[in-house]
């Protein structure tokens, strides 16, 4: 039985040891039970693969290999994704663009929920100055537009930034500005949110109970508390997978972080553009893989909450 | 609940759908709009007195709004364009380019004597004809004054060019104006009198304010010197336009114009194809088979604009720019017509110099041979030039071991990032390594003290499109050394360098009144930029038109589009 | 609470002064309003030279935010150049109510040009937040009653396909269909861009069937984060003691869950919302230019590309204080919403 949860108030008398023990296992156990968790894992690992695997089919050159005279072709035996509007695969394209579109999708929602929970955590939990300085800090943060930011960003790191080296690809360095801008832009929904959670279940019997027996304030914070508010949290990152790796196209679009002709599901999409109708192919393939990506994160994730949740009786 | 939502969703879109369909469309008179609502009190819409069975109204879509419609405020395209619907210059320019008068008796020269011998005075006489839409008649005090208020100080318009050159203005009578200048100013004919601003109206708000920045004038001008005349803007929507009954020239076919905001181009191929817009501007070019397929007519107006690259051979730039060999190289190893016939879509050719369009005027020298594609030739000349590759890596060192690169910048605009791949991709193959990079086009043209990277001096080839410095004059100021930007000067336009040969070229032409000898000296100059491969033209850039099925009459032109707009009808 | 309120409030005059040095220092580094001036080629270095020094942007930025604040009627601005002030600034400041004149449509007022646009926007935004709440609770509460059945994956597969499409591919393949199409085909159809045909007039029945598109589009892009919220806090609550108890009581099961477990499900929805609602000021720009609506998403777009600072100022101003508001109102039903919660 869990730790924390309203009914679990006789539980969180001691016996650290073996009931934190025994709540992995159980965890672990709900988790593997779970089928659409291991579906959407699976699926995870399959764009994984995808994005991997296919470089042992197609070099980078061939995804930036461009022929003009085979422009905007349908699906084909040659290509069987068609070409762009340089005639480059759109593949090995989807191939490689999907390496960095993972990456800035993944790494930008660890530093967003990271922050965002810390936040939202520390406000609701601590109230009084703390919570009014985070809040103003928060809502200040809302004002300044995310383009304003970019803008900014893109003039002072420009040119500026050493490239890295990475699946044996050489990829500028601005690539990690990006992940730090969207993640950094975008924490503020989930600060809120988790700290109206935690404004909420601060006063329940159980935390109160937690308090009575000497509880440290972080083991209320990470034992007691973080266990109730996953669900949203995990919402939250899932949703912010998509829109990190849309934003991203957006972003290099200004001049900073992935620049043409590198390929990232994002830029493929947004070229699209004015061939929503006439060339759908492009928007097709690396619009499926993000939606797959994200289904199988949702997956994983309500899969996640599931095992997680203290007030489920197994 | 959910059952409800639906239903709730499914009567909302069968109602917006439903009342759509019975439009009493154009069968009203324009909504004569209340106006007090205007800043400056509206006058009555002729059109609104009297309605005829079957008003001609047309609308055409424009993809930015205008800022202002004061003509000496604006830098904007779509600003500008619209100056013949409700203004007037003293000259305007026909489909050929061609310039025809329009406010004057003749255009001065020096065969009627309206120029002096010496250039420095010109001499502009009136038509007799010519009346403000409210009736009063244009005389050389309305140039007078619009002269004073260019230059006036307290004014901010956006340019004083030409005027800053203009010694005085005066008017002998109501019918005659008289310009000096302190030294000869030859591309007066393609800078002076784009618009004119009237007095009665504006010098009572300068008088009371000191400056006409806050005119209503400025965003009402009710009263104008067009065929058509201003009636309202609605911000963010439209600005209308309905026929001025006053006008010198007769009576315009069409009844009403509206001018609607589309800011997004799919959005207005949209529009076009429903029929919700007659007239259209720069489709997207994936957009023009579905458009032509519909019935629209593609039209491309040579405006004077191409597309080319500049070169940078100022000290900061890397070793291969500062070649001559290389840049020759360079121009031999882009395929410029593969680049226009697929990615342009055959719409458009490779240019040779930037006064191109001006080759009928004898600006162009003829002993230019175009670069054509030879990479071959470009592999050959490199070896020459002492560029080989030693280590075998594809890309071409010098005796120093430098690695034969050049960088290359533009704007974020996509056919833009599309040439830079493919052109990456074809100078890899003779063994130059361009390294590309995209700016946003605010940051891109800022300043030196702003990081312009371009006055800056970190790109070796910058890509955008640009005309002469006044089209159809042949005259340019980007090249001149003392536009090269710094500390001191930091709007510097010369992002390329100081050439004592070409600076001389282009200080001399302006002061050259002799049409012909002047001709001959701007043919010096294309031919030594593109000797010299300072400025390679990647394809020819003109103004697009898309024209719907209903109208009729009409002709464009690349500077004053719409100096036609009095024949333009609809079926 | 009302002590609460009142310290809230003053903390907002400190936060706004902070946040409008931020945005004026971030607006004056993001663009020069003279480079282009809106055309298609740089502007000649005299002309620079001259309106950079009428329009007082040669001046230290420090400066110049003193002026946007406090104006500079008190001061002179050199007009001819000599380096001395000759003539008397015009501006007021924002502390007394002037924002400025627009660099863009020079000479009219920047408040001005933003109220006019207020009401488009809102006409459009309100009813399309309203929906998407609509929608949202009901497409979250049944996905969570029916967890992990057919349907709910259904649902959760759709909402994740809106939700991973850019919303310019929504728009346009509406407008595409419905507009242009239906037109083709002679059925029913909608029209294409504006708020109004311009021939008829801004009626009532224009205006709703220029809504309904960008309406659709926004809507099917923006449910699917918000009924994940829902659905995943319904479903938190559903197991909890207190349903079972209120079930075991023998309410109505619908009764139960839309009153008990709803409410208590509501607060990850109620901070979305409350994060959104001065947003709705801010207008959508994408859909906005794709629609050819008249609202502020675009006026704040065609004005900070020119780097318009009044404009861009005045709308970033507008929403900081709606910011503030909505926060505090948030706050507030937070404590109506669950009782235990306490502000200290």
């Amino acid at each position: 039985m869990g730790v924390a949860g309203p009914n679990a108030v006789v539980d969180v008398t001691g016996q650290n040891q073996y009931q934190t023990l025994s709540w992995r296992r159980i965890v672990w156990r709900r988790f593997r039970r779970h089928r659409m968790a291991m579906a959407g894992a699976i699926l995870l690992i399959l764009m994984i693969l995808y994005t991997l695997g296919g470089t042992l089919f197609f070099t980078e050159a061939d995804a930036n290999f461009n022929d003009t005279t085979k422009m905007l072709q349908p699906p084909s035996l040659e290509h069987p994704f068609g070409t762009d509007t340089v005639g480059r695969d759109i593949l090995a394209r989807t191939i490689y663009g999907g390496q960095i579109s993972l990456m800035i999708g993944l790494s930008a929602v660890i530093v967003e929920t990271v922050v965002g929970v810390l936040v939202g955590a520390l406000a609701g939990y601590y109230g009084g100055w703390i919570d009014s300085l985070l809040m103003r800090f928060t809502e200040a943060m809302f004002t300044v537009p995310q383009l304003f930011l970019l803008l900014v960003m893109a003039r002072f790191f420009s040119g500026k930034v050493p490239e890295l080296q990475l699946l044996g690809r050489t990829f500028s360095g601005s690539v990690v500005v990006i992940v730090g801008i969207i993640g950094l832009t975008s924490w503020m929904y989930l600060a809120r949110i988790v700290r109206a959670d935690f404004l909420s279940l601060k006063e329940r019997e159980f935390i109160h109970a937690a308090h009575v027996i000497g509880t440290p304030n972080l083991a209320v914070i990470v034992r007691h508390i973080l266990p109730n508010t996953m669900a949203p949290i995990i919402v939250s990152a899932t949703l912010s997978v998509a829109s990190a790796i849309l934003s991203e196209a957006y972003i290099s679009f200004l001049g900073l972080g992935v620049q043409p002709p590198t390929a990232t599901w994002g830029n493929m999409l947004d070229r699209a553009y004015n061939y929503v109708e006439s060339a759908p192919w492009m928007w097709v393939f690396p619009g499926s893989l993000i939606v797959l990506t994200v289904l199988g994160i949702n997956f994983l994730g309500d899969g996640l909450r599931d095992a997680l949740d203290p007030t489920t009786v197994d | 609940m959910k059952q409800a939502l639906w239903l709730l969703v499914v009567l909302f879109m069968l109602g917006g759908l439903a009342a759509c369909n019975p439009e009493p469309a154009a069968t009203q008179p324009p909504a004569t709009q209340p106006a007090a609502a205007e800043p400056v009190a509206t006058q009555p819409a002729p059109a609104a007195t009297a309605v005829p069975p079957q008003r001609k109204v047309a609308t055409f879509a424009w993809t930015q709004e205008p800022d202002t419609l004061n003509p000496y405020y604006t830098n904007m395209w779509f600003s500008a364009i619209l100056h013949q619907f409700y203004n007037c210059w003293a000259w305007e320019y026909d489909d050929e380019n061609v310039t025809f008068p329009r406010l004057v008796t003749e255009i001065p020269s020096v065969d009627n004597g309206g120029v002096s011998e010496d250039g420095l005075v010109i001499t502009m006489n009136l038509r007799d004809d010519i009346v403000w839409s409210d009736g009063t008649p244009i005389t050389a005090a309305d140039f007078i004054f619009t002269y004073q208020m260019v230059v006036d100080p307290a004014n901010t318009v956006a340019s004083v060019y030409p005027y800053d050159y203009v010694a005085s203005v005066e008017g002998i009578g109501d019918r005659t104006v008289v310009m000096t200048f302190s030294e000869p100013f030859s591309p007066w004919e393609s800078t002076l009198w784009h618009g004119l601003l009237p007095k009665h109206v504006l010098e009572p708000v300068f008088q009371s304010k000191g400056s006409i920045d806050e005119a209503p004038w400025n965003l009402a001008p009710t009263v104008g010197c067009g065929p058509l005349d201003f009636v309202k803007w609605e911000s963010g929507s439209y600005v209308q336009f309905v026929r001025n009954p006053n006008y010198w020239l007769g009576a315009s076919r069409l009844d009403e114009v509206f001018v609607q905001i589309v800011p997004d181009d799919a959005s207005q191929t949209a529009a076009l194809i429903a029929g919700d817009a007659d007239l259209g501007t720069f489709p997207p070019l994936s957009d023009v088979p579905r458009l032509q397929a519909a019935g629209l007519e593609i039209l491309t107006i040579n405006s004077g604009y191409a597309e080319g690259w500049f070169f940078d051979y100022r000290e900061t730039a890397l070793p291969g720019a500062l070649d001559l060999k290389v840049r020759q190289a360079v121009a031999m190893a882009i395929d410029r017509e593969a680049i226009n016939r697929d990615l342009l879509q055959g719409l458009s050719v490779p240019a040779n110099t930037l006064w191109d369009a001006l080759e009928g005027a004898g600006y162009v020298s003829p002993d230019i041979v175009p670069w054509t594609y030879n990479p071959e030739g470009a592999k050959q000349l490199l070896e020459e030039a002492g560029w080989t590759d030693t280590d075998g890596d594809g890309i071409r060192e010098d005796a120093a071991g430098n690695k034969l690169v050049l960088r290359h910048g533009t704007t974020t605009r996509e056919i833009r990032q599309d040439v830079q791949a493919v052109a990456q991709q074809m100078l890899r193959q003779v063994g130059i390594d361009l390294q590309i990079s995209n700016y946003e086009s605010g940051y891109f043209f800022s300043s030196y003290t702003d990081g312009s990277p371009c006055a800056l001096g970190e790109l070796d080839i910058m890509e955008w499109s640009d005309t002469t410095g006044s089209f159809p004059d042949p005259d340019h100021y980007y090249w001149l050394c003392s536009e090269l930007p710094d500390e001191e000067s930091p709007w510097g336009a010369n992002y390329f360098g100081c050439d004592e040969v070409l600076d001389e070229l282009f200080q001399r032409q302006i002061v050259t009144i002799d049409p012909d000898e002047r001709a001959a000296i701007v043919r010096e100059i294309t031919q030594y930029i593109h000797d010299q491969v300072y400025w390679y033209g990647i394809w020819v850039d003109p103004d697009y038109w898309v024209v719907g099925k209903r109208l009729t009459g009409y002709q464009f032109s690349g500077i004053t589009p719409f100096y036609g707009i009095l024949e333009w009808d609809i079926q | 609470m009302s002590r609460y309120i009142i310290r809230r409030l003053l903390q907002a005059i400190p936060l706004l002064i902070i946040v409008s040095v931020l945005l004026f220092a971030l607006m004056r580094a993001t663009g020069d309003p003279l480079a282009t001036l809106g055309g298609r080629r740089q502007v000649r270095s005299a002309d620079r030279e001259r309106l950079s020094r009428l329009l007082g942007l040669d001046k230290p930025i420090g400066l110049q935010y003193l002026y946007w604040l406090v104006g500079n009627d008190w001061t002179t601005i050199d007009t001819d150049g000599d380096g001395e002030g000759d003539t008397p600034g015009q501006l007021s400041g924002v502390l007394r109510g002037d924002f400025g004149t627009s660099l863009v449509s020079r000479g009219r007022p920047a408040m001005g040009i933003i109220l006019e646009r207020i009401p488009n926007t809102l006409i459009l935004m309100i009813p399309a937040e309203i929906i998407v709440i609509a929608f949202s609770l009901a497409v979250g509460v049944y996905s969570a009653l029916r967890q992990y059945s057919l349907s709910d994956q259904v649902i959760t597969a759709f909402s994740f396909v809106g939700y991973s499409l850019p919303i310019f591919f929504v728009a346009l393949v509406s407008m595409t269909l419905f507009a242009v199409k239906f037109r083709q085909w002679g059925w029913p159809y909608l029209p294409t861009v504006g708020m109004f045909d311009p021939q008829v007039g801004k009626t009532t029945s224009q205006v709703l069937q220029h809504m309904v598109l960008p309406i659709l589009s926004m809507t099917i892009i923006t449910i699917a984060g918000y009924s994940r919220f829902v659905r995943s806090s319904m479903l938190e609550v559903i197991h909890q003691d207190y349903i079972r108890t209120a079930r075991a009581k023998g309410l109505g099961e619908r009764t139960v869950i839309y009153l008990h477990a709803l409410k208590n499900a509501s607060l990850p929805l109620v901070t979305i919302v409350g994060l959104d609602i001065p947003f709705l000021l801010g207008g959508a720009i994408v859909t906005e230019s794709i629609f050819g609506w008249p609202g502020m998403g675009r006026l704040f777009l065609d004005h900070v590309t020119r780097a318009d600072t009044p404009v861009v100022m005045g709308i970033l101003m507008i929403i900081s204080v709606a910011v503030v508001l909505s926060q505090l109102v948030t706050d507030m039903v937070y404590a109506l919403l669950d009782p235990r919660i306490r502000y200290t």
